[in-house]
């Protein structure tokens, strides 16, 4: 199978839905003849037009709000934020009005809309181009979060988004951006709410999401060689979430580590720890759970302190390890 | 004056023995003369004298258990005399010896079942006294008592409040195999027990010999169907093969003309209420008989003593759809035929619905197994421990006797072969046993004489 | 993109705006939000309707003449809080809406929206509004939508002067006219927000004039004269569907009420309210079209009774099943 980077297959699933679908339309800030910060959209607006693919002034509320509106007129609107930190300023078009509008109107409104946001940490950008807020809109009700960690998973994700018929916030990575891996040249969509077993294990279960199912996947390979094999599940479509393909690996293993970028203190992480407590799999725990995240701090523009405010690989190896020697 | 104390010769050692006094109570000796003689794991040692004097107060006797650094006499000078409070500290330390820790791993009960209410005076005040939930302790004193030394080492591996620190894995793998986790040494954190823990001290009781071969391929057949061999079916099957590996069985087995008892049946069953009353209940009631008048089949092998249990409670094996069960009738010696009936009736009923209580299952201090349904002429059973016999109850089937002007005769016969732990019960006393529960079924009259 | 002035020559020559069978159907349309109003209030004093509503009496004038100078439900409407006139005039049924307030199954929004969140998607009312300049932002997204489709509708944006102070305003303003999307920005200058007197809250003379700053005509006029919002809407609605962008027209009016249930009205005095109270729009135009006394109040005791059947209705409708509690959370 030919090989796209992570930002080629997501132009190309909006390419591919541009192409098929008249509805559909890009808009945000230099996404147009710039071809947008990370390079994402480049080449999209020679083929589809200034009109649908718009380049805005610097409004994030006007961004998504042009989303909902045309959204709920019957048009399937992708909006970006250029860096996901931004998208506190269109925090109340997202989460007042998209997310909520359905319910508000006793089911009658549809807000089919995507949002990308281009997340994350490690490109020295620091404190406020460098967030993880996906946590924050798993708390809100109507929207979709989704979180791809390779090229197949970007593209399959963002058509399946586009034609979801809820809001979702799509959160891409930056450092994802020019990883390469393989990618079907046809269309496909990949089913939200799908949890993926990246990787079989029966010592560990690691549950990852983003970056870190990456990190995750080169920890395991340093890990075999130790004779510790640990299971990787990559939730991918974080609300609604697929509880059940973790639950059946903790069964399997007894003990799980949840790695994610973001803050640990209310992250995400929490929230599938105290899932895991409440089902079945308790019963099968063989030590507590732990959670891998990011530290308590805004992101630090040095490259050194910047590396240890999130969870590398080498942090995976020695948490992994220590699970698995009974050390907790 | 001088206290003579029990000195400790090893690390671990926590008591002696005195073997034999040398000296008596007045004698005159010298710093360094042999006092007693005392052993520890068959090492013996000799207790010198601190210094010169008149050896007063001896406080234990030949022969007792004493533990280290306990006083066992004094070295008194011309005029001194003993200490007044002496009898006090003697008294509790009375109460030591009969708490002293045996520092061995409990022998009696194999299954890891703890049988609750068996706590010596001090252990049971000092858990009270502590709020800990003496069910939970098991004890490593003769029969499982549970001594005051188990108390603490509980509190102290619980962190004082009782709670076991067990991860959820190990506390679902204890529930389904029948292991008291106050048994399992937690290898985790903080004294943690973890499921590997549990496993390792269940396969600790079984010898190596019993864990399935690794040599020569499986065969693996289409079609093979599996049948779990998990819980309850392997906890039973593993207390079995420790039985057949450690206990030296012997069998002995009598032949018994039951044409009273089977009249007597009829009599109980036009007497029941429901008119249900199984054969096994009559088996049951003669049993118990018997065993009152050879307590020695009724007890349990402890470290050092034989302990004759004070209740027959009789566990009749029942065969259910998952596999062999064998739930209790407690004091079969004080009730009668009818209410052994309804009693074996109810709990048969509930083993075959699957609605026995954890109770239900403990504290048997003999079995019956009776495969007379099937038509079976004899069969040898596998002793349970802690206990020290089984009898196998076969078929009542008509055969040919003599009678007394030795004619042929069809009399209606039935087989028992009693299966006997032989470290605790001779052959004569088996005998004696089988042939009293033979007298007492030919003529049951007998039972009131 | 001069302040229109309040013109006199409408009030002289009503036939030449209006026929009498419009000016009536006007009449009856003001006579129901009036009623409406004025029922929804005391339902609400006599604890008939939960939480809080926001009454849009002595603001008929806008709301009618609005609609009736564009098309309701080929527009789209984006209503603001203080929305049950516009939602009306733009073709509400009664019943459902009654329902709605009362929290009914049998309400435009299955109870679950209640008067702040009240629409009617199908019919192109997306819906009331609960934050302050909350749909200008939407109101890009229909207006790319309906330049997308390539139709000649018109997305209806109304906010209160206030919202002329939120971020949104000028982000939404700005984006309208940089791409000439066939927005109308009806703002109801109804001289406060909540408390904060618009006088306090802007320092120019006009809300209007801020279109300048975004290189689009913007107008003032009297709210509560009927037929000039009426002719100023149509004119702005020309200009807008024809491409040429979107229009700003603010209207000058007043609430009699306060701005919701829980308003002591400590910032301003009563004399204020009757002045304005005098300014009824309601009796203006009747006066206009030559309406006696006696046949307004007919028509007035006529409006009454259609709004009692809505609540009958209303209130003989079940409440929604506990067990559908999720419903329409997700599509």
């Amino acid at each position: 199978m030919r090989e796209l980077s992570y930002a080629e297959a997501l132009r190309e699933g909006m390419r591919m839905a541009m192409e098929k679908d008249s509805s559909v339309f890009v808009i945000g800030e230099d996404i147009g003849v710039y071809g947008g910060a990370f390079g994402v959209t480049a080449g999209l607006i020679d083929q589809f037009g200034p009109e649908r693919v718009i380049d805005t002034p610097i409004s994030e509320a006007g961004i998504a709000g042009a989303c909902v509106g045309a959204a709920v007129t019957g048009m399937r609107p992708i909006g970006e934020m250029q860096f996901s930190d931004f998208v506190v300023l269109a925090m109340e078009q997202l989460t007042l009005q998209a997310a909520k509008m359905r319910f508000m109107f006793g089911g009658k409104a549809t807000v089919p809309m995507v949002m990308r946001l281009a997340s994350g940490s490690g490109t020295g950008a620091a404190a406020q181009h460098s967030a993880s807020l996906e946590a924050w809109f798993v708390n809100v009700p109507g929207l979709k979060v989704v979180m791809p960690s390779t090229p197949q998973d970007a593209k399959g994700l963002l058509l399946a988004s586009i034609y979801d018929n809820n809001p979702v916030i799509f959160i891409e990575h930056k450092l994802l951006y020019k990883m390469k891996g393989p990618v079907p040249e046809e269309w496909y969509t990949t089913p939200l709410s799908q949890s993926m077993v990246v990787r079989e294990g029966k010592h560990l279960t690691v549950v990852a999401t983003s970056v870190e199912v990456i990190r995750a996947q080169q920890a395991a390979d340093i890990l075999a060689k130790e004779g510790i094999e640990i299971e990787i599940i990559d939730p991918r479509t974080l609300r609604p979430l697929d509880l059940d393909p973790i639950v059946r690996s903790v069964i399997k293993t007894g003990k799980v580590l949840i790695v994610h970028e973001a803050v640990k203190m209310g992250g995400f992480g929490g929230e599938i720890a105290a899932q895991i407590a409440e089902s079945k799999a308790f019963d099968y725990l063989d030590a507590p759970i732990r959670r891998l995240a990011g530290l308590d701090m805004p992101i630090p523009y040095n490259r050194i302190l910047e590396s240890h405010a999130v969870p590398q690989i080498e942090n995976i190896v020695e948490e992994a390890r220590k699970l698995v020697k009974g050390v907790y | 004056m001088k206290e003579v104390i029990m000195p400790k010769f090893g690390f671990t050692q926590e008591v002696s023995e005195i073997v034999e006094w040398r000296v008596k109570e007045g004698d005159q000796v010298e710093a360094g003369d042999i006092l007693a003689e005392v052993t520890t794991d068959k090492i013996s040692m000799e207790v010198e004298a601190p210094e010169g004097g008149i050896v007063s107060g001896i406080r234990y006797k030949a022969g007792e258990i004493v533990p280290v650094t306990e006083i066992i006499a004094y070295i008194l000078r011309p005029g001194e005399s003993l200490p007044a409070d002496r009898e006090a500290s003697s008294s509790n330390s009375r109460d030591n010896i009969r708490d002293a820790v045996v520092a061995e791993a409990p022998l009696a009960d194999s299954k890891g079942m703890v049988m609750p209410g068996k706590l010596t005076p001090l252990a049971a005040r000092v858990a009270a006294d502590r709020g800990l939930d003496a069910l939970n302790i098991v004890g490593s004193g003769p029969g499982g008592r549970v001594t005051r030394m188990d108390v603490e080492q509980f509190s102290a591996q619980t962190s004082g409040n009782g709670k076991l620190p067990a991860t959820p894995a190990a506390k679902r793998l204890a529930r389904e195999t029948g292991i008291a986790l106050g048994l399992v040494k937690g290898l985790g954190p903080n004294g943690r027990i973890q499921a590997a823990d549990v496993r390792a001290f269940s396969e600790s009781k079984i010898p190596k010999i019993l864990t399935t071969p690794e040599t020569g391929t499986l065969v693996q057949n289409r079609g093979m169907r599996t049948i779990p061999f998990t819980g309850m079916r392997k906890a039973i099957a593993m207390n079995m093969a420790f039985s057949a590996q450690t206990i030296p069985a012997i069998q002995l087995e009598i032949d018994i003309d039951m044409e009273k008892t089977l009249a007597l049946w009829e009599q109980a069953k036009s007497h029941a209420a429901d008119k249900k009353v199984s054969l096994t209940a009559l088996i049951v009631k003669t049993a118990a008989w018997a065993l009152t008048r050879h307590p020695i089949l009724n007890s349990q092998l402890g470290q050092n003593e034989i302990m004759l249990l004070p209740e027959v409670n009789i566990g009749l094996a029942v065969a259910i759809e998952s596999g062999l069960i064998v739930p209790v009738i407690r004091q079969t010696d004080r009730k009668g035929i009818l209410e052994l009936a309804e009693g074996i009736n109810d709990v048969t009923q509930r083993a075959r619905q699957s609605k026995l209580r954890g109770s239900d299952l403990e504290g048997a201090t003999f079995t019956i197994s009776n495969l007379g349904m099937f038509g079976i002429d004899r069969f040898t059973a596998i002793i349970n421990p802690p206990q020290v016999g089984i009898l196998a109850v076969s078929a009542v089937k008509k055969r040919f006797v003599g009678n007394e002007l030795g004619e042929p005769v069809l009399h209606n016969m039935m087989n028992m072969r009693l299966s006997t732990d032989h470290r605790v019960v001779d052959g004569a006393e088996a005998a004696r046993f089988l042939s009293d529960l033979r007298a007492v079924l030919e003529n049951p009259e007998e039972m009131l004489l | 993109m001069e302040d229109a002035l309040r013109q006199t020559k409408t009030e002289k020559s009503r036939s030449g705006v209006f026929t009498n069978e419009k000016a009536l159907e006007l009449i009856d349309a003001m006579l129901l939000i009036r009623s409406f109003e004025e029922n929804a209030e005391e339902m609400y004093a006599r604890g008939k309707v939960h939480g809080t509503m926001h009454l849009s009496i002595g603001q008929e004038g806008v709301a009618v003449g609005t609609a009736s100078a564009l098309c309701p439900k080929h527009d789209y409407l984006l209503n603001v809080h203080r929305g049950h006139g516009h939602f009306l005039a733009w073709g509400g049924d009664l019943n459902r809406m009654m329902a709605e307030f009362m929290g009914r199954e049998t309400g435009y929004c299955r109870g679950r929206g209640g008067s702040m969140h009240i629409a009617d998607v199908e019919a192109n009312n997306l819906g009331a509004q609960g934050i302050v300049a909350g749909n200008m932002p939407i109101s890009i997204g229909v207006g790319l939508s309906i330049k997308a489709r390539h139709t000649d509708q018109i997305a209806l944006c109304i906010f209160g002067d206030g919202a002329s102070n939120e971020g949104a305003f000028h982000e939404s303003l700005n984006m309208a006219s940089i791409w000439k999307l066939p927005v109308i920005y009806l703002c109801e200058n109804n001289v406060y927000a909540m408390s904060m007197p618009i006088k306090k809250a802007i320092n120019i003379e006009h809300i209007s004039q801020r279109a300048a700053a975004y290189g689009m005509p913007g107008v003032t006029i009297d709210g509560n004269d009927v037929v000039q919002v009426y002719e100023t809407i149509k004119s702005a609605a020309e200009y807008t569907r024809s491409g040429k962008g979107p229009y700003l027209v603010e209207v000058e009016t007043y609430r009699w009420k306060g701005h919701s249930k829980s308003d002591k009205q400590a910032y301003r005095t009563r004399d204020e309210v009757k002045e304005w109270m005098a300014r009824d729009p309601i009796l203006r135009f009747a006066k206009l079209a030559g309406l006696s006394n006696e046949d307004l109040e007919q028509r007035r005791s006529l409006s009454r009774e259609k709004i009692k059947k809505a609540v009958e209705f209303a209130e003989s409708s079940p409440e929604p099943d506990v067990k559908d509690i999720l419903e329409g959370v997700y599509a």
